[in-house]
């Protein structure tokens, strides 16, 4: 298996260690220590997969959440190693996981285009050709000089995607559709990626859109619990997979959960109606409001805090998820206590019983301050129609407290 | 268009400038702090240890001999200050791009070495004007402090990942590095007879007491550092240098997923 763009997996399997608490401080180690107590288990996230693929493939991975497909795109990247088994691939390999990743805010454009040269494996020399078209895709000539912390987060995606899919890969690995920038620049993006479709480059593509796995792959694998459920032409695989019943490991998977940092958390929530009545059923036409007593422990207040939202279907398809970034809202800032106000207005098409999900991040800093997942039952009644939901509009509000 | 994959080397460089570059950003004084420190640490040193307790003053420019050790501390301290936090500030990057991820911590001391090498240069031209000998034995620099770095980078590396594990291991450092500065010989010199013998017999062989005496014997004193010197620096670079990289390769794998 020499050709550039070849992948295989041979009977791969991934054990994760999960915490139910996570022991990080020496203190709680050393109680665990002599109470003996483990307060972690495996998790098995690929259990036996083997699949090759061609140079020129393009081979998109689906499956519900927790069925394996990330772990097998950072498996491809080589950021994880195998438990066991073997994982092949063969050339460059660019990842879309994560754009702009390594850009340092107080550098400026082209420095952090050097910078992440060599973190692909491409110094100086290699990387100076490359510059001038990856400035124009990006769109960003006039602001090479610039600080990165200047740029719109619109530029800095632009930036990074421009800078991943400059490198010539032999091997492509795209997580999720890829929501860069305005709609022009969405096009451009759409049109390399297809570009690199027919020319021998091997495209990996997770997605949970059929209509974006049919445009762009071939040949699809539906991961379920770890293993592979089916592997065959893209047409097929969607059908069956669309057939199947949702169950089984839902029950698993949707089970409440918190995490975070909590350096910024929520003292407490209210689901209420839009009149401020605590409820957990809604009607057509009537808003969604959270509201959120929050605090921080952070020195001097948060700044640019992001708070997303999430819906799910009780199989744990996500349905909705969003923030106020990504709908360019304001970001919140405050001292050291305040009410959030998020009101949610849906436009009901599918009803039934969702859960819904809250988070405090900060994705400038990478940080993951809280977030709850699949915390929050509604039950949303009104006429079937498919698309189950949509959104309309979705607000944020900051009242300071001293 | 082929690209050689051309490795570490130009990995680590480029991580060391961003890190020094980023640091000097918005600074007025901007690089000149890489003297500024040392020489602010060592006049209030001198006050302390020559007017308050009368204890450097035996010793001839006691300011100097403060200032050659503090350059060697302050390298050995500010560098696994900066590498043990390290893999946990590049959370992202290691969760989404593969490179070997020991440069992380290697280049949080290469940064540092920046410094030290810059700053020895102008405390030896401080030295030559107050008229302490410039000698050949100068040469004896570069071995020791190429050993110093290998010595650092092993207990950076052992470091940057325990710390994934135990977040204690940081706070855990500072406070052992203060306990650690003040066993070290950069107050007080060996063999002057200002220690009792047997305490003076251990410190030497605390792992950074080598790096001080070959300093102290180069440029303060103009002569060939004693051979206990070196068998100390390069026993402990060996030693600490294996026991860090085989400490990082064994947690690497699992430090990946938990971060």
């Amino acid at each position: 298996m020499t050709a550039p763009g070849a992948v295989e997996f041979r009977d791969v399997r991934l054990d994760y260690r999960i915490f139910h608490d996570r022991t990080s401080s020496l203190f709680e180690a050393m109680s665990n220590l002599f109470s003996r107590r483990t307060r972690s288990e495996h998790l098995r996230a690929l259990d036996g997969v083997s699949f090759s693929i061609a140079p020129g493939e393009a081979v998109a991975l689906i499956g519900p959440n927790g069925a394996g497909k990330s772990s097998t795109l950072k498996l491809l990247a080589g950021i994880y190693g195998p438990s066991s088994g073997t994982v092949k691939t063969a050339g460059r390999i660019a990842s879309l996981l994560d754009l702009g990743v390594g850009f340092h805010p107080e550098l400026t454009g082209l420095e952090n285009l050097y910078l992440n040269g060599a973190l692909l494996g491409i110094d100086r020399r290699g990387m100076t050709p490359l510059i001038p078209g990856i400035a124009s895709f990006a769109g960003l000539e006039r602001f090479l000089d610039t600080p990165v912390k200047f740029y719109s987060s619109g530029m800095f995606m632009r930036l990074g995607f421009s800078l991943a899919t400059a490198v010539e890969p032999d091997i492509l690995l795209i997580d999720e559709v890829l929501a860069v920038g305005d709609a022009e620049f969405q096009q451009k993006c759409q049109d390399r990626i297809y570009g690199f479709r027919g020319t021998g480059r091997t495209i990996v593509f997770v997605s949970h859109d059929p209509a974006a796995v049919k445009r762009l792959c071939d040949r699809a694998i539906w991961l379920g619990d770890g293993r592979i459920m089916m592997d065959g032409p893209v047409q097929d695989v969607l059908a069956a997979y669309s057939a199947a019943p949702r169950v089984g490991t839902g029950a698993i998977a949707t089970a409440p959960r918190e995490w975070g940092t909590r350096e910024v958390r929520f003292d407490s929530v209210a689901v209420t109606d839009s009149a401020g009545t605590p409820v957990a059923s809604f009607e057509p036409g009537g808003s969604i409001r959270v509201s959120a007593e929050v605090s921080t422990s952070l020195p001097g207040g948060v700044d640019g805090l992001v708070f997303g939202f999430s819906l799910h279907r009780p199989d744990g398809e996500r349905v909705i998820g969003t923030n106020n970034l990504e709908l360019n809202e304001p970001l919140i800032s405050f001292g050291s206590r305040a009410r959030l106000v998020l009101e949610i207005d849906l436009e009901t098409l599918e009803p039934g019983n969702y859960l819904l999900g809250l988070a405090l991040t900060d994705p400038s800093r990478g940080r993951d301050y809280h977030w709850q997942d699949y915390f929050y039952p509604v039950s949303l009644s009104g006429g079937r129609v498919d698309p189950p939901l949509k959104l309309r509009k979705a607000t944020w509000k900051t009242i300071e407290r001293s | 268009m082929r690209i050689v994959r051309p490795g570490t080397a130009l990995l680590l460089s480029s991580l060391a400038a961003k890190e020094l570059k980023v640091r000097y950003k918005r600074s007025m004084l901007g690089f000149a702090w890489f003297l500024l420190k040392p020489v602010f640490s060592t006049a209030v040193y001198t006050v302390v240890f020559t007017r308050i307790i009368r204890f450097g003053g035996e010793i001839e420019h006691y300011s100097l001999f403060l200032l050659t050790g503090l350059l060697v501390w302050n390298f050995f301290a500010s560098s696994l200050n900066a590498s043990t936090t390290s893999l946990l500030d590049n959370t992202r990057l290691i969760r989404s791009i593969r490179f070997p991820r020991a440069v992380l911590p290697a280049a949080s001391v290469a940064a540092n070495a920046v410094h030290l090498l810059l700053a020895l240069l102008v405390a030896e031209a401080m030295l030559a004007a107050f008229g302490h000998p410039v000698t050949p034995a100068l040469a004896a620099l570069i071995p020791a402090v190429a050993l110093l770095l290998v010595m650092t980078t092993g207990i950076a590396l052992a470091l940057s990942v325990w710390n994934v594990y135990l977040r204690d291991v940081s706070q855990a450092v500072e406070v052992l590095l203060l306990a650690w500065f003040y066993t070290s010989p950069v107050i007080y010199p060996l063999g002057a007879g200002m220690l009792p013998e047997r305490a003076e017999a251990v410190i030497r062989w605390n792992p950074v007491s080598g790096a001080l005496c070959v300093v102290h014997s180069v440029m303060y004193e103009g002569s060939w550092p004693p051979s206990w010197c070196w068998l100390s620096l390069s026993v402990w670079a060996l030693l600490l240098f294996a026991g860090g990289l085989a400490a990082f390769k064994a947690a690497e794998p699992a430090v990946v997923k938990e971060l």
